[in-house]
């Protein structure tokens, strides 16, 4: 996986590419403990090259919202792939994340 | 009827292994790319566990995937010579439609496992577990 990062309009854009499991999970961990670290509370994830996740992947996100809520920032999904909202769904995410077709979409939450 | 085994190590990079494994026979029995993503996703789970909580000891330990195809049922068949552990056993996590708050985290991926196959059934054989799985494909 790889994990481009962009800042804009003070918010942190992960664009996540490639797969997201066990073997990787830790990058994206390590990811959003440094932007807490840094006083970045803002984070869209973008997901449109995200192609697969596993449950390791999903605790990580679900770290992520919990960690980033309880210090008021925002964390915010957009553009997941079929395959992938699916599994969101199965694992009742869909509703406890805030999730949005477009990146546009998205940053207007912010 | 198709088949196709791998033998992997109880070292979570041989998930690489697993990914190429299924992605070259998902397009050879000619698999929807939905298909290969829910296999490789079972495989991972049920793999993952084991190779983090079925061994007591620093060993290799061999585990053995193999899969078969028959008319539009995929049969997989998962082996390890761990200790003995049903996976299915366990509850699937009752806090699926809890609020953010109340969500514990982890318990998901047989809950992923029971939800993508068809059929899920665990033996004791030997000092062998085995793991046997059943979908429905294309």
């Amino acid at each position: 996986m790889e994990i481009v990062d962009i800042l804009q309009d003070g918010v942190v854009i992960l664009e996540l590419k490639g797969r997201l499991d066990t073997t990787n999970y830790s990058f994206l961990e390590e990811k959003i403990m440094k932007l807490i670290d840094d006083n970045q509370t803002l984070i869209l994830v973008d997901c449109s090259d995200l192609s697969y996740i596993s449950s390791s992947g999903l605790r990580i996100m679900l770290m992520g919202l919990k960690k980033i809520n309880s210090v008021k920032g925002k964390f915010i999904l957009c553009c997941l792939q079929d395959n992938i909202r699916e599994i969101f769904e199965i694992s009742g995410f869909t509703s406890i994340f805030s999730i949005f077709p477009t990146r546009q979409d998205a940053l207007k939450q912010f | 009827m198709t088949t196709a085994r791998i033998i992997i190590r109880n070292d979570i990079q041989e998930l690489d292994r697993i990914r190429e494994f299924i992605e070259r026979h998902g397009d050879e029995w000619g698999f929807s790319t939905k298909n290969v993503f829910s296999i490789n996703l079972v495989l991972e789970e049920l793999i993952t566990n084991i190779i983090f909580y079925g061994f007591d000891n620093d060993q290799v330990h061999d585990i053995l995937i193999d899969m078969q195809l028959r008319d539009d049922q995929l049969q997989l068949l998962i082996e390890d010579d761990g200790k003995p552990f049903d996976p299915f056993s366990v509850d699937t996590p009752e806090d699926l439609d809890k609020s953010l708050e109340e969500r514990r985290i982890g318990g998901l991926g047989i809950h992923f496992v029971r939800e993508i196959m068809d059929t899920c059934s665990y033996e004791r054989t030997g000092n062998k577990n085995r793991l046997l799985l059943s979908k429905h494909v294309k």
